[in-house]
């Protein structure tokens, strides 16, 4: 079987790269989302790539594994250049991406997802199972990654990090001699992932080449012989990690010159404080979460993917349910209200902008009116009767105020371009009874002129006294819009920074716990 | 680029035009074809007489309707329409006055409904076909056991006059039926109720996030979809004079068709009480006209499966001209 060609050829290995990437560019529209990447790879070498939300991690991982392919550029593969059309052709090369959350059939078998899609058979056509070959090639390859599992246990039962075991050995067992672990411990214990870390060393050991994605970087210093940093698509530097120190490896994943100031940015008077979120926490996701934002002050909301913004934000609005802490908004008439669920959130003023308008923001089918007016806002209701004119009052008005461009209030949404179906998921909120906006990643998808906008429209809402707590992955955009900057690291508040303090470097530091 | 996507592509405007006048236009193009094949068709008789054949499928189609526009669907009306039928001969021949017993079966009706409601919101089950399909084969047992597996009759005489009767010349049971849309057009447009379940059927989350109290809606619309199986189930009682305990076998398929073929999307958020009535009446009128033309029963099933199937597929393909745009 080809599971121990890869230890075979160990000894005899050649010392040029396994996967040489040369010149590699790739674009989504009009966004370039790689530039002329080039990296190459070895035998039994543990290569971690790093990089911001969204410097191209991803993409260069999806093209390495097939998944994607490149719009210029070249892969070489032990010396030979190779096209790597679909994810098939780069296993039968030897390349296997483990991802995040494994992608494993729960109902089955360890040892039938080990060897899903390469099932031993016996009986010719009839193509019955051969079990026992089965379970035996399912225990060799989890040997090879130190699992010990029996194998006729169902998956669904494991835990992620033994699904990432079952998913590493599935790898081994189609012959992979590259392995992309793409942020592997995001959901492990300290134990699961120093566990992890020894089968991925022995697997070095034996020269299987690992790419590892993460931007944890003590991670990368316990594993990683070598890092390259990606920004903005670019390769920024590739080095030997022994002599990269921590700043360095940080500023070249944050980059200078982010920290200027946006010269729209203006001074705005701080009212009272508006919302005070006390010991907020949510089991196993959030924990002690506290912070006060007052009317007129942008609050910004960082952190790396998972790090628990859109939680915190959906647990402030009462869309998800907190175990414990607090949540109070001081509304319209001075009285501060506690929030327990949704419906108290938005009786006492409080609006959520969504991170994803199409799944959670719009009703696709319904007119612009409606959408703006789904929240029934005060006075628009009389005995369970609507009262379509106020209704229509209230979303023109939003339609005004944001400037939206629609046909007519009736045009169904799904005509409207990605930045006004935004505006109309914002215009529920701005009506005279709002107090505090929560926003989720309030531009992505947007393009920049719509971003601007609504960058604009935020701080007109905050100057009328609005408080708002804006989460967003992009630097840029949590830089220019907030008067200060509140950092989350796996769940839980990693450290605040005022405005004059808050530069690229400094919140990315906070976010992966580096000092 | 905003000012390009703020105008509507032409296919868009036309799906959506489709949608709104497709099932009149059906209608009116059904109704020439039959008036040309059958000179019997364009008589007073005839149309009064498919209006009140049409007015139970009409009734049940609009309970329907509302789980629909919610993304859901009630399998279980027809069996709720034979529970309820054996509740109200076994009440009336009891002795309760008519009026009353007429009130408890809709009311009775709307309790089996909200039971599904409830199944799908509070057990969690993970589609309502699951519960209704359940709370199908439950409610036909029930009647059937209650009645004995044989059909109640000796009903009232005014109750049967009344409700199987006519007033200035047009049958009760399209009054009844008439009423009931004026009154679920209403709901479904001009209440917080109606438009709440637009919106849990377009998208259940935004919903939610708006403060939508999504449970307690779908479990107003299954108790509705229920109340209306109990209204069809009276104005049954009136026609057959007995409480049949398999009465609306099958009830279910053609309120389904009514929907569907009157413009409303499986996909959910959409559909209207005026589409669904002309669907109602595209299956009446179909049904009538390829009896007047001596079509076999065999075949008329055959022609009305595939008016669902093509007004599924129109569904489908509008569905697919919103997403690509």
């Amino acid at each position: 079987m080809a599971l121990y060609s890869a230890s075979n050829r160990m000894t005899t290995q050649a010392a040029g790269p396994l996967l040489e990437v040369r010149g590699i560019s790739k674009r989504f529209g009009a966004q370039a989302a790689l530039r002329d990447v080039s990296l190459a790879l070895a035998a039994g070498e543990v290569h971690a790539v790093a990089g911001e939300n969204g410097a191209g991690k991803s993409t260069l991982m999806a093209i390495l594994s097939g998944a994607l392919r490149p719009d210029a550029g070249e892969l070489r593969w032990e010396g030979r250049p190779v096209a790597l059309g679909d994810v098939r052709a780069a296993q039968a090369l030897g390349i296997s991406m483990v991802h995040q959350e494994p992608q494993l059939v729960a109902s089955l078998s360890v040892a039938e997802n080990v060897g899903l899609g390469r099932l031993p058979a016996r009986l010719g056509p009839l193509q019955v199972v051969d079990r026992g070959l089965l379970l035996d090639q399912a225990r060799r390859a989890l040997t090879l990654v130190r699992a010990d599992l029996p194998p006729e246990r169902r998956v669904g039962t494991l835990g992620v990090a033994e699904r990432q075991l079952v998913a590493i050995a599935r790898a081994l067992h189609f012959g992979a001699r590259l392995i992309i672990l793409d942020e592997p411990t995001s959901s492990l214990s300290p134990a699961e992932t120093e566990s992890l870390f020894e089968t991925l060393r022995a697997l070095r050991g034996r020269g299987t080449a690992i790419v590892y994605i993460s931007h944890r970087l003590e991670e990368l210093r316990a594993l990683a012989d070598r890092v390259t940093v990606l920004r903005d698509g670019g390769v920024v530097t590739t080095a030997p990690l022994a002599e990269t120190s921590n700043d360095a490896l940080i500023l070249a994943m944050s980059g200078r010159e982010l920290a200027t100031v946006d010269a729209a940015r203006d001074e705005r008077p701080a009212g009272d404080v508006v919302l005070e979120v006390r010991g907020l926490g949510r089991r196993g996701r959030l924990h002690e979460v506290s912070l006060d934002v007052r009317a007129g002050e942008i609050v910004g909301l960082a952190g790396l993917v998972g790090a628990g913004r859109s939680r915190a934000l959906r647990t402030v609005f009462g869309a998800d349910r907190a175990d414990e802490g607090s949540v109070r908004v001081r509304t319209a008439d001075r009285g501060w209200r506690s929030i327990g669920t949704l419906r108290d959130a938005i009786a006492a003023g409080v609006g959520l902008v969504p991170e994803d308008r199409r799944a959670l923001g719009l009703v696709g089918t319904a007119s612009v009116a409606d959408n703006i007016g789904l929240v029934t806002p005060p006075g628009t209701r009389r005995f369970g009767l609507l009262r379509r004119g106020r209704l229509r009052e209230f979303a023109r008005r939003a339609v005004e105020t944001l400037r939206i461009k629609t046909r007519s209030l009736d045009a169904p949404v799904w005509t409207l371009s990605g930045g006004n179906q935004q505006k109309c998921v914002l215009g529920r909120w701005v009506g005279p009874e709002a107090r505090v906006l929560l926003l989720d990643e309030p531009t992505r998808g947007v393009d920049v002129g719509a971003k601007a906008e609504i960058h604009r429209h935020l701080r007109e809402l905050a100057r009328r006294g609005l408080a708002i707590l804006v989460a967003s992955s992009e630097m840029p955009e949590l830089l220019a819009l907030s008067d200060r900057i509140v950092v989350m690291r796996q769940g839980r508040l990693a450290g605040e920074l005022a405005r004059e303090r808050a530069t690229a470097p400094e919140v990315l530091r906070l976010a992966t716990g580096t000092r | 680029m905003s000012e390009a996507a703020a105008v509507p592509a032409p296919a868009v405007a036309r799906a959506t035009w489709w949608q709104r006048v497709g099932p009149l236009l059906g209608l009116a193009l059904l109704c020439v074809v039959l008036a040309v094949a059958s000179p019997h068709f364009l008589t007073l008789d005839n149309l009064l007489n498919v209006l009140r054949q049409s007015a139970i499928n009409a009734v049940l189609a609009l309970g329907q309707l509302v789980v629909i526009v919610t993304a859901g669907i009630d399998l279980s009306i027809g069996s709720i329409m034979g529970l309820t039928i054996v509740l109200l001969a076994l009440m009336m021949r009891g002795g309760t006055p008519s009026l009353l017993a007429c009130a408890l079966t809709v009311l009775a009706g709307a309790a089996v409904g909200l039971l599904n409601g409830l199944l799908l919101t509070r057990l969690k089950l993970p589609h309502p076909f699951i519960s209704t399909l359940g709370t199908m084969n439950v409610a036909r047992g029930a009647a059937l056991l209650l009645a004995a597996g044989v059909p109640i009759s000796g009903l009232p005489a005014g109750f049967r006059a009344v409700v199987a009767g006519a007033a200035f010349g047009i049958p009760s049971p399209v009054i009844v039926a008439g009423g009931l849309y004026v009154v679920g057009h209403l709901f479904l447009t001009r209440t917080v109720w109606g438009r709440d379940l637009y919106a849990i059927g377009g998208n259940r989350e935004a919903a939610r996030l708006c403060g939508i109290p999504v449970d307690r809606r779908l479990n107003l619309a299954y108790a509705l979809s229920g109340g209306t199986a109990g209204l069809a189930a009276v104005v049954m009682a009136a026609r057959m004079n007995s409480g049949f305990p398999l009465a609306g076998s099958g009830a279910e398929l053609d309120a389904i068709a009514a929907v569907i073929v009157g413009g409303a999307s499986f996909f959910g958020g959409v559909g209207t009480a005026g589409g669904t009535l002309i669907g109602a009446l595209i299956i009446g009128f179909l049904r009538n006209g390829l009896n007047l033309l001596d079509v076999s029963a065999y075949w008329q099933m055959i022609v009305i499966g595939a008016v669902i199937v093509a007004a599924v597929c129109i569904d489908v393909l509008r569905q697919r001209v919103g997403r690509d745009s």
